[in-house]
């Protein structure tokens, strides 16, 4: 007598979730087995569960019993935008990708109903991971278009689960979009929040390539062999982006309910800026603190919570980085409200930085050497030679214009402390400069570091460029100048034209 | 009232046809498919090898509207008001109201859907013919228009994936597409077709529950395995297949005949 | 064991028979279309006409199952493990119920393999597992009628080159009409919530 072996064993992608419910620790002898999760029977009239389209969360269950909820889920299969001017066959549970958020209680009665539009093409089922049985519900809820199955179950486990379609080949049902996440709130619910939002990540697979433009068929290939042409939250790129930014105001709490469909990759979900205060993985006990990048495995979800304090834009991503700037993995939350310079300044520099002698063009400062060499140095080759040179050193903190940043580095521009003494820029160009100075009325007390990476050519072509711009008094420093001073004497004077 | 005149619609549809109706609707054609044996996608422990498969003739096209309506006027008992719930359950043609208020010839011409296991075996009855076996429709749909096994090539695949990427939303198409190497057409990229033993599929409702040894929903060795990773666009057709009860029909579900070779209605 | 999802089928097939007969009545004028004995409802499953033989070879229909309470599976005689375990079962049902209960209830077992299983290897399980001919009846069809039972009670077979049938099994309980009222998939101990179902019927039937 042979056993069953089963007809699809080759497509098995993953293991059926049947959850084994633990006994209640000190369950009294003789009162019968009692299960951790499990409240009794349902009370009250029956009340059908609020879906709600991604980003949004139903609100929450505010319930201090066990109820019979009643979920009513249908299966749309529908062409939608991938991705601008890219549509594709998505199939979805409740018209979305990710699919409608159900939320209930630990302990409800889950009366589920799961529907297969007669238009659609293929049969269905699902699988919930909050299902305390075999397939979690995947056996049960096999359905061909035009029809309804219905099973129940009862949540004893709470936390965020995924759920999703089981059907051969499930790859693919998952790889077209069929996930979606269920939150069982524990019995004295969620701690409050200002914002909750759902946000999912899937990565697909199209015959053509990124952004193609047209519709894509599913490629059987590239998901085998994990090639993901999108990896992409809730469904589309720019689902969560622009106008469609999920949002907050500062100093609010915000909960995310991050779920991974996959069907293939493992997300390093993070959101660039952001420290998550929270992160609990699954049902976990374990609420991890001051969190950078959390791990969502394919299958799996986690909460993620923190304060907003500073506004602008905050980016969530995949950091396995390339899958957010070259496959979509990228979405937005937009907090609003006033600044506080005291956590995060804004922007306080904005110039080029090549690094050390990394300048493209030293072109200038090749023929200033030349010249001065043949001793046909003009004060134009000075100060061409000076302005790349500049750019590549000086402008870092002096800034393109010399006008430096506003009590932090000086100006060079109209300078009144380079005015009264030029020669003494030789001085501080070598040797750095420390402590307060004033210049132009306003005190500056920064550190800047000795130039000696530059040469004495260099330092004099600088100079000129500097004492020749913005309404400096012009004059020139040569070579032997800075050899000078280098060489242990100080400046006096100038050698102004 | 208007339930009524929902209902009365076929009937109406049926004097279109009968009026106007022998250009419509023909003896059809049936095409012979020679003997030979099949790689099945359908292997079990027990039954490895290539499967033998006996000639046949098979109805070159799904059958059409047209050609449901005269049926349905020959043998009423199977029009949606008076075929039993038992062998056609609630969706059997469902839009037939609403396709007759549309009245293009082209639905006519389109392949009839949303028809039971049992409305379909009884159709093919009537013209001589019975449901071909999965095997048998499986041989004649591994073709392309010159081999009589194209499933190696991509091209084959992409055919049905193509069709697997559309939504349904739209009105079927008429039959007669591209020929294949027997001369049957639209075996693939117009509609799912029952078939006689589609209740021997013994698909798992769960596809993944692997070798369980303690399950004893199926009796005797070996049921189905898939054999190959390329066949999995032909599995999700049997997929569709073993969802559905002999009494259930979808907007995407149609079928054609086959009888013996040289056979006459 | 998996149970089939039928859940929501019986209340919707009610609904719509209702709504067929006032439709037949109010448009088209025509009635008694049901079946020449007597109005069967639209769901009932012996609007198959199925002939079949029992284990003593004497033809019967289906659909003279009309009128009582009666338990249908499908299995094959030379099946080692599941059909074996099926009759155990039925047997289990019968003990359940009150001795009345369970004379009044019949039990039909069509076989899946009607080319090997003659009425001579039917009765010669009915011998060996000592089934009592007033309330079993052992029965064959022909090949395409077997295959149309099947797919009425939701039966899945195949047949291998090895002559095992690979198959599932359930046991219906259908009522005086042929109405699937109940159905189960659990072999050995039964299921009480069908056994329940079996016995109301059953009373419901005197």
């Amino acid at each position: 007598m042979g056993y069953v072996r089963n007809a699809l064993a080759t497509w098995v992608l993953s293991f059926a979730a049947a959850l084994v419910a633990v006994p209640a620790l000190g369950a009294e002898a003789g009162s019968g087995l009692k299960w951790a999760g499990d409240f009794g029977p349902p009370q009250g009239a029956p009340i059908h569960a609020v879906l709600t389209s991604p980003p949004e969360v139903p609100p929450a269950t505010n319930r201090f019993y066990p109820a019979k909820v009643i979920v009513d889920l249908e299966v749309i299969e529908k062409q939608m935008q991938i991705s601008e001017g890219v549509s594709y066959t998505f199939w979805t549970f409740g018209g979305t990708v990710p699919g409608s958020f159900i939320r209930v209680r630990q302990g409800d009665t889950v009366e589920f109903h799961l529907k297969n539009n007669p238009a659609n093409k293929m049969p269905h089922n699902i699988d919930l991971h909050g299902v305390t049985g075999p397939g979690g519900g995947a056996a049960s809820s096999f359905t061909a278009p035009g029809h309804e199955s219905q099973f129940t179950f009862k949540a004893l486990n709470e936390g965020i689960y995924v759920y999703h379609c089981a059907t051969a080949p499930v790859g693919m049902h998952v790889a077209n979009g069929m996930y979606g996440l269920i939150l069982v709130e524990p019995p004295q619910g969620l701690p409050k929040v200002d914002h909750e939002y759902y946000v999912m990540q899937g990565d697909f697979y199209t015959s053509g390539k990124y952004r193609e433009k047209g519709a894509q068929a599913f490629d059987m290939e590239k998901a085998i062999d994990e090639r993901p042409t999108y990896v992409l939250f809730n469904g589309a790129e720019g689902s969560l982006t622009g106008d469609r930014a999920i949002t907050a105001r500062t100093n609010e709490t915000v909960r995310l309910f991050i779920g991974n469909g996959g069907p293939n990759l493992v997300s390093s979900f993070h959101v660039i800026g952001a420290i998550f205060d929270r992160v609990r993985n699954e049902g976990g006990s374990e609420i991890q603190t001051n969190v950078q990048t959390t791990l969502i495995p394919a299958g799996g979800a986690a909460s993620v919570e923190f304060r907003t304090k500073v506004p602008g834009s905050y980016v969530m991503v995949d950091h396995s980085i390339f899958r957010a700037f070259n496959k979509g993995a990228l979405a937005i939350l937009k907090v609003a409200g006033e600044e506080d310079k005291s956590i995060y300044s804004g922007k306080e520099l904005d110039s080029v930085y090549l690094g050390d002698r990394s300048q493209p063009n030293m072109n200038a400062v090749s023929k200033a050497t030349a010249a001065a060499a043949g001793g046909r140095l003009t004060l134009k080759d000075q100060v061409d030679a000076g302005r790349d040179l500049f750019a590549g050193t000086c402008s870092v903190c002096h800034q393109g214009n010399g006008e430096g940043l506003s009590g932090v580095f000086p100006p060079l521009a109209k300078s009144d402390y380079l005015a009264a003494q030029p020669r003494r820029a030789i001085d501080i160009a070598l040797h750095g400069l420390n402590g307060k100075v004033t210049v132009n009325g306003t005190e500056y007390n920064s550190v800047m570091p000795p130039m000696n990476q530059l040469n004495d050519d260099e330092i004099a072509n600088i100079l000129t460029y500097v004492l020749n711009s913005w309404g400096n008094p012009g004059g020139s420093i040569l070579t032997e100048d800075v050899r000078k001073v280098r060489a242990g004497g100080t400046t006096a004077g100038g050698s102004e034209h | 009232m208007h339930a009524c005149r929902r209902k009365a619609l076929p009937a109406l549809l049926l004097g279109l046809l009968l009026g106007a109706g022998s250009a419509v609707v023909q003896a059809a054609d049936y095409v012979p498919v020679p003997a030979g044996s099949l790689r099945s996608v359908l292997v079990s422990d027990a039954d490895p090898g290539p499967v033998a498969v006996a000639s046949y003739a098979m109805r070159a096209t799904p059958v059409t509207r047209a050609e449901y309506a005269a049926f349905l006027a020959a043998q009423p008992q199977w029009q949606r008001e008076t075929a039993p719930l038992v062998f056609a359950s609630p969706g059997y043609l469902a839009h037939w109201g609403a396709a007759a208020d549309a009245g293009a010839s082209a639905s006519l011409t389109a392949p009839v859907t949303e028809v039971s296991w049992f409305a379909a075996k009884a159709f093919c009855a009537s013209e001589g013919g019975r449901l071909p076996s999965w095997v048998e429709w499986e041989y004649a749909a591994a073709a392309d228009a010159t081999r009589a096994d194209a499933r190696d090539d991509p091209a084959w695949l992409a055919r049905i994936l193509g069709w697997y990427g559309r939504p349904a939303d739209g009105p079927l198409p008429a039959v007669g597409g591209a020929a294949n190497f027997y001369g049957v057409h639209d075996l693939h990229g117009v509609v799912w077709e029952w078939v006689d033993d589609f209740n021997a599929l013994l698909v798992d409702a769960d596809s993944r529950a692997g070798d369980d040894p303690d399950r004893l929903k199926f009796c005797g060795a070996g049921a189905i395995s898939f054999k190959d990773r390329a066949n999995y666009a032909v599995l999700m057709r049997i997929a569709l297949l073993s969802s559905l009860k002999a009494a259930d029909s979808t907007s995407s579900l149609g079928f054609r005949c086959v009888r013996a070779e040289g056979a006459t209605p | 064991m998996m149970h089939l999802p039928l859940p929501t089928l019986p209340r919707r097939f009610a609904v719509r028979a209702a709504c067929h007969r006032a439709l037949l009545l109010l448009c088209l004028g025509v009635a008694g279309l049901a079946g020449a004995a007597g109005p069967l409802p639209s769901d009932s499953i012996y609007h198959l006409d199925l002939p079949l033989h029992d284990q003593d070879g004497r033809a019967f229909t289906l659909a003279s199952g009309q009128g009582r309470p009666q338990l249908v599976s499908m299995f094959y005689t030379s099946c080692q493990f599941v059909c074996p375990r099926l009759i155990d079962t039925v047997r289990d049902v019968q003990r359940a119920l009150p001795a009345d209960s369970a004379r009044q209830l019949h039990v039909l077992l069509v076989t899946l393999d009607p080319a090997r299983d003659d009425s001579a290897a039917l009765r010669g399980v009915a011998a060996q597992r000592h089934l009592d001919a007033r309330t079993w009846t052992l029965a064959r069809s022909d090949s395409a009628g077997t295959r149309a039972l099947a797919a009425l009670l939701g039966v899945q077979y195949r047949i291998l080159p090895s002559g095992d049938i690979n198959h599932s099994t359930v046991l219906i309980l259908l009522d005086r009409q042929g109405r699937v009222v109940a159905q189960s998939t659990r072999l050995g101990v039964p299921d009480p919530a069908f056994v329940a179902r079996v016995a109301s019927t059953v009373a419901a039937a005197d």
